[in-house]
């Protein structure tokens, strides 16, 4: 890893089941810098965030991902992991039988060792000592990581179990992905403090969000509206407040765009 | 019909065995065994029973009979790290082949009527009672198959656990085949008595062989408020064809747990049968299986619930690489005066390869007009694709995602296994399974 990686998404075409929905998106998110992309249901947005990491079951028809100047799109998910890249999931899967404390454990060997040599994998009991840190620094307890990933987890514990993956694997530019939905207060203060304290001059944050309230707590350099399948506008802190005071409706009146499938509104989506 | 084309020259009335102290019930039943297998069919793709395993061309060529080479046999063969005997027993019996070699009760065991031994030689000493119990739930004349093993076996388990008597450490058999074209008959008859408690482990075991029958009848008798545990490994090197019939009679107030797990053999059809006659009976039926190569596993079902306020709970769970097969058939009955029953049976299959195949055939077969609390679930599917991408996305490569995502889908038996040194011992073969 460079000491300063970039991740780069260059004029990105991307269809699903034939239909576009990244319409030539532009962004570059370099390490220690704090990104948040804006945009309403149905604008691309989680789009955007499977095709870096390589979710399947995308086609893309134009454009690029790059890593340090390096196109990642041909490669798999857990070598984009190991260059680097990590997303927090909207919806975070339920992995039945097979505990946090081992799938962390076979994750940071991945993610750390990358040589792949069984030798160099930390020791059960060093690994042990370091999710207790990280543990402490996102307020995750004992018995959660005890748990089989993500099974009986309530809508706050999964989003905290994302904070300690992103926490322990130390990743150098992480995509959260709505990480803020489905949160009452409580959580979202709680998942926003560990995002704080992991945030500095060695993480990237892109930060994917429908509302503009988790910004309240973690404060972008950036913001970035998708709409449309395209970043129709970037600004700094102050857009977001902007946008939530006028809504998308307002911006979108503004820059003449027309809405269309799932991004219209419901009322106008019976049209 | 199709039994020109079976081969049985090996099996014929000269070559029944007659153990030296055979009481004159085992003869007969032997006898009788005998005109059973002669008069009855193959069994027949066509019924809903052999539909999943056609045997119709399957040729009965097998040796009746392989010397198990006496007790120095047991040093040798690799015969004890084969048994699997991770921890502490009560008792274990080793039969190699046809034969018996070893039977040891411990010093844990000792209190008077407990008994672990030779089946023969059980009936020999204690005629009445192995003539209550052999054959009474899986009678000979059950298939031609069950015929066969009633007329030709030897050796055999007999274990009984008098009332109230507690056996904290489980007892073992261990059936070692290495000789090829041999037919074996391995049988376990386990009696717990009123208020005994006692968890028995039969394990089957052999290297890779050109072709082995392993013929094997389980009959399980749970006294009143007794608790019986009984777990079959069955890990038949290649080339075993393994048929099996194992059914528990639960009294009142009991509960029996049962585990099935196959692992090996070529061909292995498991039928495990739970009746719950007595009131407030329990039953657990887990089971587990990992196919490989061209394996075939066949495995059957059937809780029968006679008794009030019984329950039964049944999982099965497998995975299958490569081309194997596998088909479960599972069959709830609530009987016409059973009451207050609850009764759930789930089974599940995941598959490693495009090529590998499963079947899960739930049935239910509800005889009561009373509500019963019944519930079933079955599912054929590959690797859950979410699941993979989650694991990969944290770094996590594609084989070893997978690895963790199918161990975890056995997690679900393993965390239910009361022994830890079976448990872990699964979990090994698990892993070398994943590992391929």
């Amino acid at each position: 890893m460079s000491e300063n990686t970039t991740l780069e998404i260059r004029d990105l075409h991307v269809s699903v089941e034939g239909r576009e929905i990244l319409r030539g998106v532009n962004l570059t998110v370099r390490q220690g810098e704090v990104h948040a992309l804006m945009g309403p249901n149905g604008s691309g947005k989680s789009t955007l965030a499977g095709v870096i990491m390589g979710r399947p079951g995308y086609v893309i028809t134009g454009g690029d991902v790059l890593l340090d100047g390096e196109s990642i799109l041909r490669l798999t998910p857990d070598k984009r992991a190991r260059l680097g890249l990590f997303l927090a999931f909207q919806y975070p899967v339920e992995v039945p039988g097979v505990s946090v404390v081992n799938f962390l454990r076979s994750a940071y060997n991945a993610v750390k060792n990358t040589d792949g040599d069984d030798e160099n994998r930390m020791p059960a009991l060093a690994f042990r000592k370091l999710m207790k840190e990280k543990m402490a620094m996102v307020g995750v307890d004992d018995d959660m990581v005890r748990r089989y990933v993500n099974q009986g987890f309530s809508g706050g514990e999964k989003k905290r179990m994302e904070t300690l993956q992103l926490a322990v694997l130390e990743p150098a530019i992480a995509i959260l992905d709505e990480t803020d939905s489905g949160l009452d207060i409580d959580a979202l203060k709680a998942v926003a403090a560990g995002i704080n304290q992991l945030s500095g001059p060695n993480l990237g944050l892109l930060l994917i969000t429908h509302y503009q309230r988790i910004l309240d707590y973690v404060t972008p350099d950036h913001v970035h509206v998708l709409m449309g399948g395209r970043i129709v506008r970037s600004g700094g802190p102050d857009l977001a407040r902007e946008l939530e005071a006028k809504g998308y409706e307002g911006l979108r009146a503004e820059l003449g765009i027309e809405a269309e499938g799932d991004e219209a509104e419901p009322e106008r989506a019976t049209t | 019909m199709a039994d020109t084309l079976t081969t049985t020259s090996g099996f014929s009335r000269a070559s029944l065995p007659a153990p030296t102290g055979q009481p004159a019930f085992v003869t007969a039943l032997r006898e009788r065994a005998l005109e059973a297998f002669e008069a009855l069919p193959v069994p027949s793709p066509e019924t809903e029973e052999w539909r999943y395993t056609d045997l119709t061309g399957f040729e009965l060529d097998f040796q009746p009979f392989a010397e198990g080479g006496g007790p120095e046999a047991v040093n040798r063969h690799g015969l004890l790290a084969a048994a699997g005997v991770s921890g502490e027993r009560a008792g274990l019996q080793i039969q190699r082949n046809s034969e018996v070699i070893s039977t040891q009760l411990g010093a844990t065991a000792t209190e008077p009527g407990v008994i672990l031994s030779d089946l023969d030689e059980a009936a020999s000493k204690h005629p009445d009672l192995v003539e209550r119990y052999l054959h009474s739930l899986v009678p000979a004349d059950r298939s031609r198959f069950t015929a066969l093993h009633a007329a030709f076996r030897t050796g055999g388990t007999f274990v009984y656990v008098p009332k109230d008597v507690r056996l904290e450490l489980p007892l073992q058999t261990l059936t070692y085949l290495d000789a090829d074209g041999a037919a074996v008959f391995p049988h376990t008859v386990l009696v717990a008595e009123e208020g005994a408690e006692v968890t028995f482990i039969d394990r089957f075991a052999s290297p890779d062989l050109d072709r082995a029958l392993s013929n094997a009848i389980i009959e399980i008798h749970a006294g009143p408020n007794s608790k019986v545990r009984y777990v079959c490994l069955q890990e038949w090197g290649h080339g075993v064809t393994h048929l099996s019939v194992q059914r528990a009679h639960v009294d009142r107030d009991a509960e029996v747990r049962t585990l099935v797990v196959t692992l090996g053999a070529s061909l292995s059809r498991s039928e495990a049968e739970t009746v719950l006659e007595g009131d407030r009976g329990t039953s657990e039926m887990l089971g587990m299986y990992f196919g490989d190569g061209d394996q075939h596993f066949d495995h059957r079902s059937i809780q029968d619930h006679i008794g009030n306020e019984t329950a039964s709970d049944l999982l099965y769970k497998g995975a299958l690489r490569d081309s194997s097969r596998a088909v479960y058939t599972g069959t709830v009955i609530i009987e016409k005066d059973a009451h207050r029953v609850d009764a759930y049976q789930t089974n599940r299959n995941v598959l490693l390869s495009d090529r590998a195949k499963a079947d899960s055939v739930p049935n239910l077969e509800i005889l009561t007009n009373d509500p019963v609390r019944c519930g079933h679930a079955a599912s054929v599917g590959p690797v859950d694709e979410n699941a993979l991408f989650y694991l990969q996305s944290r770094g996590i490569p594609h084989a070893e995602a997978e690895r963790l995502i199918v161990y975890g889908f056995f997690r679900e038996v393993l965390d239910r296994i009361a022994l830890a040194e079976v448990r872990e011992g699964l979990e090994r073969a698990i892993e070398a399974e994943l590992e391929g």
